[in-house]
């Protein structure tokens, strides 16, 4: 047995070994996150606007509308269909500038389906809890964020930890106002979420992470 | 495998730099291209060093080049990996499963 000479004589088999699966995995978990950074600030925003209208909501509509759980449904499905549509053409302009062909394709496919799934169950898991009704539609946002951030925190584990921690974030700007911040509470929440999520922009892309 | 077979890696992969690039290129699917730019961030890289290694790869047949401009005016290189380079590439990862032990026969 021999192996090559010159300038690779200082990578030995193991090494090069080693190597290959590293950058297999790097090059795969790359695909996967090409875009987030922008899209995680687009749902820091959804969800900043999201929860003014519901202030609003509570603060201006009729009592009517107020306690209709529809209208908190409309609302954030509504909001859901634009993050998606637009995380969608984000991670298809990020990913075209990543590589061409099946198999940036493939993994933005993956990525598209995880958040869907996400949005889903964030929909889905409140109605199954029997929380679609007039004394409960108030509490959907605590479910629906908490979906939402253990996204963040299951995605940044696998891909990029930086991720995971601004999921974090994201739950605390949520739920220590909600629980401390009284009558202010939703407009709170909105603008911690909004600077949690473009610090986290900001750093995700400074550091270079992404 | 005898014990006095000669395996030879293939001294243009078997460098640092050079396997990784391949091997980013060749986990692709067959005809798929890899910007420049997400090479070279992926891999750490320099513009310069990235560039050398690329042409010597490019000198061996492996890769192509190609430069272009998207809808944004802006120039962006693609790298594919050849027919000849997936060949090579193949026949590197063989060889260096068997000197590991990997594949026993």
């Amino acid at each position: 047995m021999r192996r090559s000479d010159g300038e690779s004589a200082a990578l030995t088999p193991e090494e090069g070994w080693e190597a290959i699966h590293e950058t297999v995995d790097r090059v795969r978990s790359s695909m996967y996150v090409a875009g987030s950074a922008t899209i995680l600030l687009l749902w820091g925003a959804i969800v900043s606007v999201g929860l003014l209208a519901v202030y609003a909501i509570a603060n201006r509509a009729s009592e009517s509308v107020v306690s209709s759980p529809w209208t908190y449904a409309l609302l954030w499905g509504g909001l859901g269909i634009v993050g998606m549509a637009s995380s969608a053409v984000i991670g298809h302009r990020a990913s075209s500038e990543v590589a061409v062909g099946n198999t940036a394709r493939d993994a933005g496919i993956r990525v598209f389906l995880f958040w869907v799934s996400i949005m889903a169950a964030a929909f889905l898991l409140p109605a199954a809890g029997g929380m679609w009704n007039a004394d409960d539609g108030a509490n959907i946002p605590r479910v629906t964020v908490g979906i939402v951030v253990l996204g963040y925190v299951l995605f940044g584990i696998m891909h990029r930890p930086a991720i995971a921690v601004v999921g974090l974030g994201i739950a605390a700007a949520f739920y220590i106002p909600s629980y401390l911040a009284g009558d202010a509470a939703l407009l709170v929440i909105a603008g911690a979420t909004m600077a949690v999520v473009g610090l986290g922009w900001w750093w995700i892309r400074r550091s270079g992470v992404l | 495998m005898t014990d006095d077979e000669v395996i030879v890696l293939n001294e243009t992969i078997h460098q640092s730099t050079r396997l990784r690039i391949m091997t980013m290129l060749v986990s692709q699917s067959e005809g798929d291209r890899v910007a420049y730019g997400f090479i070279q961030k992926t891999l750490g890289l320099t513009g310069g060093n990235l560039t050398t290694h690329l042409r010597k790869l490019e000198e061996a047949e492996y890769l192509v080049m190609v430069r272009e401009e998207l809808g944004d005016s802006r120039p962006h290189t693609w790298v594919e990996a050849t027919a000849e380079g997936r060949r090579a590439y193949g026949e590197y990862l063989s060889n260096l499963q068997r000197v590991l032990g990997v594949v026993r026969g």
